[in-house]
């Protein structure tokens, strides 16, 4: 039922949900819904429950608001007032937007951790279901030591996201489209624009200058991409284009570049050449000319082109180093790259040294640089020889005995023949199988049975939960100790009231539940034998700290 | 063409140390060596008669050598070796009557030459079972690819263990797991420590025979079948076998003890500098907790 006081924010009329007709009504707290003629809501949520809203795109026909919450479950309400639909569903949209985010609580980050964590490990679960649900813990206890873990790890992993390079088509990928009579469209998205920044920081200058002081950002645009600078072939014109200057800056950069050279002293770019084999079979002797003035129209123009393609692909391996530096570093730092450079002979020599390094040396070659280790120096070594046989008193026979026993052995081995028929009595055998069989002398071990062949496995799988809710809850009973602080005193003392409580719950009902099974193995005995350690030590701790404080 | 057949390889290595036998002898006790070999010769016949790709080899440990029995070095299945009694006359299949003469001869043979030196009295156990890997190794070689062989050592052992052995034993142990041969034990008169841990790696069956007389009928019992069918058997279950280390220093069996983290040579005591490969070493001492002065409640 709506509670009268609370507040309603925003009525919206003709929402349906689940094919039923009705009224949706945002108020201060939560959002709900109730069907059409109905008093009563039959859908409601707290902001404070719900993770987030979804709206289906604008070219669909249905106009829909989806409310998704923490545990999961969604909810969907199709607007479908004729004339307003998608007026209201804006409104809606934009009120839970401002509503949303004040009720979302941090705790919520958590509780998902949690929930992830249990359904991976399910161990992990078996041992909440354990421990938590049937109360001997509280849940704090048992997340006590488990989230701290995962809290640690996250900072560090999101700080370290790789930078995203600017991809060489950027350029291309605008894509003009046509706009119906004789004009052009561009599509610039911020990502295109950021790049187009990265890679030629003159437009960017060019453009902190101009924009808003002189022009909009539309006509900025514009006139870059009118402008013979975009264009494919550069003629200089002039003095208008705002973007001449950015030209003559480029070719500059260019032309140091060259100069410049790369760093690599392995490569060696100036004997690349376009070597053809003239007529004759390469028997030309005339020397093909690179002066400028033999050149025909078409290679200079294909030479145009060429050197924008170059520079462009220059500029934007640059930008990929520099990094979104702030631009006071840019033009001290790796400035070189661009052929604008300031300090190009600091970074010379670590490349070149580098490229030379590589060449020459091989790595499975060097000698092994380990630490310094100390030799060992073994004194008395045949200690490791001698097998664990204790060193204990031999019998000691004299030389005559040997020398008595070898004879008599010589004595009576000269004349054996193999008795083959006469080798054993029936007694004798009898007895020895006798021995044999089971019952006997050496078969005492083999009546044993296999513990694990006599328990059923179910009983088997609840003693391996007992161990491990035990385990648990001894772990955080001995890491009490030593109690060194009121707060460990009061965990002692409240984790010897678990211990008690879990075997009175989970202990003693197993321990009936077998012995009506008629398992007469001890199966509990070792679970036993723990606790009671536990409680004897707490016993210890108990009478000595009554001792100090009187 | 590889037969199908598996052959069974069974190495018999019989400790025939002179001294330990010559003095149960003086001892006048039932089992000599005599019907030791007897025993052991009807194991070997019962082995090649359960089945005719078998094979047989029987390596006598002495304390001078190790000493092949069967096969004989110079032996050849269709060679007549002994002229004189190779056909004997009670129609036994030729080949164990071929085995029983020619184990018979060589442990006469051993026997005559056996000569007291003096250095040593301990049966060369370690060495034989060398040597009874390196034989299963060149049989195993001399058939055809394909042609599965499986092998198993069986050990009678009559004197005790020798300390001295322990390294070479554990090197034989763990190259014949790696083979996957068996080592089994029938152990006569005292508990040997390396055999138990050799039959627990390896796999096999170690027995201490309480009537040293019926050992026949316990190496046909126990002995006689092969690894595939003892799972089908009911047979004395595998002893508790005693891991524990020694200590260097006075060779005790101890169950926690200090290891030195530079050279692994166990103590029984902490002592502050390792005798072996002298590191010193600290320890933390337990922080003395002064005594807090307590004053005394005088009763009123």
């Amino acid at each position: 039922m709506a509670a009268l006081s609370e507040e309603v924010l925003l009525v919206v009329k003709k929402v349906r949900q689940r094919k039923q007709d009705g009224t949706l009504y945002l108020m201060a707290e939560r959002i709900a819904w109730g069907p059409e003629g109905k008093d009563r809501f039959t859908v409601s949520h707290l902001y404070a429950d719900t993770r987030c809203q979804k709206i289906s795109p604008d070219g669909k026909a249905k106009i829909q608001l989806q409310l998704v919450l923490h545990t999961g479950e969604s909810t969907t309400f199709h607007f479908s007032n004729d004339s307003s639909a998608l007026k209201d569903r804006d409104a809606a949209k934009e009120l839970l937007q401002q509503l949303l985010p004040k009720f979302k609580k941090k705790a919520n980050k958590e509780l998902e951790e949690k929930n992830r964590m249990l359904q991976e490990d399910p161990v992990l679960f078996q041992l909440y279901k354990d421990l938590v649900v049937s109360q001997v813990i509280s849940a704090d206890e048992f997340w006590a030591n488990r989230l701290g873990d995962t809290n640690h790890a996250d900072p560090s992993l999101s700080n370290n996201k790789q930078e995203v390079g600017i991809s060489g088509a950027f350029l291309a990928d605008i894509r003009p489209q046509t706009d119906g009579c004789n004009g052009l469209r561009y599509n610039l998205t911020a990502d295109i624009i950021e790049s187009i920044f990265r890679t030629y920081p003159t437009v960017k200058e060019k453009y902190c200058e101009n924009v808003p002081h002189n022009l909009t950002e539309k006509e900025f645009w514009t006139r870059f991409f009118q402008s013979h600078y975009f264009h494919r072939d550069r003629i200089n014109t002039g003095t208008q284009d705002i973007f001449s200057e950015c030209a003559k800056q480029d070719e500059q950069g260019l032309k140091s570049m060259v100069v410049q050279g790369v760093k690599n002293p392995l490569v060696d770019l100036l004997s690349l050449e376009d070597k053809t084999l003239d007529e004759g079979y390469g028997v030309c002797t005339t020397l093909p000319s690179t002066s400028n003035s033999n050149r025909s129209v078409k290679e200079s123009s294909n030479s145009a082109i060429i050197k924008r393609f170059n520079h462009h692909s220059a500029m934007v391996l640059a930008a990929g180093s520099r990094k979104g530096e702030t631009p006071a570093n840019q033009a001290s730092e790796t400035s070189n790259t661009d052929g604008n450079s300031r300090d190009s002979v600091f970074f010379q020599p670590p490349v070149k040294k580098v490229k030379l390094k590589e060449a020459i040396e091989y790595e499975d070659l060097q000698r092994e640089n380990r630490p310094k280790t100390v030799a060992l120096n073994l004194k008395k070594s045949d200690r490791y020889a001698h097998g664990p046989v204790p060193l204990q008193s031999q019998q000691y026979t004299t030389s005559q005995d040997i020398i008595n026993s070898v004879n008599y052995i010589q004595h009576e081995m000269v004349n054996y023949k193999p008795n083959l028929t006469q080798v054993l009595s029936s007694t004798t055998a009898s007895s020895a199988i006798a021995a044999l069989s089971s019952g006997g002398v050496l078969m005492q071990a083999a009546t044993q049975q296999a513990i694990n062949q006599m328990v059923p496995s179910e009983v088997q799988g609840e003693l391996k939960h007992l161990y491990a809710a035990a385990g648990e809850l001894l772990r955080h009973f001995w890491s009490c100790f030593p109690v060194n602080t009121p707060f460990m005193e009061e965990k002692v003392t409240k984790m010897k009231s678990n211990l008690e409580r879990f075997q009175m719950t989970k202990l003693c009902p197993f321990q009936e539940k077998i012995q009506r099974q008629y398992l007469s193995t001890n199966l509990t005995g070792h679970l036993e034998e723990m606790l009671q350690t536990a409680y004897s030590k707490f016993h210890i701790w108990q009478t000595r700290r009554m001792l100090r404080k009187t | 063409m590889a037969s199908e057949e598996e052959i069974n390889l069974l190495v018999i290595v019989v400790d025939v140390n002179p001294i330990w036998w010559g003095q149960q002898a003086q001892r006048a006790t039932e089992l000599t060596l005599s019907k030791c070999l007897d025993a052991v010769m009807v194991l070997g016949n019962s082995h090649m008669a359960m089945s005719r790709t078998n094979k047989l080899s029987v390596i006598a440990s002495h304390f001078e050598d190790s000493h092949f029995l069967y096969p004989g070095k110079s032996w050849r299945m269709g060679d007549s070796c002994g002229d004189d009694a190779s056909s004997s006359g009670d129609g036994k299949y030729e080949l164990l009557a071929v085995a029983n003469n020619l184990i018979a001869e060589e442990i006469r043979k051993v026997m005559s030459k056996t000569e007291v030196r003096g250095n040593s009295t301990d049966t060369l156990l370690a060495g034989t079972l060398a040597k009874a890997l390196c034989y299963i190794n060149r049989v195993s070689k001399e058939f055809e690819v394909g042609q599965e062989i499986k092998s198993r050592i069986l050990v009678i052992k009559a004197a005790e263990d020798c300390a001295r052995q322990y390294m070479n034993f554990m090197n034989v142990i763990f190259a014949a797991q790696k083979q996957n041969i068996l080592i089994d034990a029938c152990v006569l008169d005292s508990d040997s420590g390396l055999l138990q841990q050799a039959c627990d790696i390896t796999g096999g069956l170690y027995l201490k025979i309480p009537q040293k007389v019926a050992l026949a009928q316990y190496l046909l019992w126990v002995f006689l079948p092969d690894s595939e069918q003892r799972s089908q058997l009911v047979l004395p279950p595998p002893a508790h076998v005693d891991y524990r280390a020694a200590c260097f220093c006075h060779r005790n069996l101890i169950e926690i003890g200090y290891v030195c983290s530079v050279c692994l040579s166990i103590f029984c005591n902490f002592s502050p500098i390792c005798t072996t490969c002298e590191t010193a070493f600290k320890i933390q001492l337990p922080q003395m907790v002064k005594p807090k002065k307590k004053k005394l409640k005088q009763p009123t």
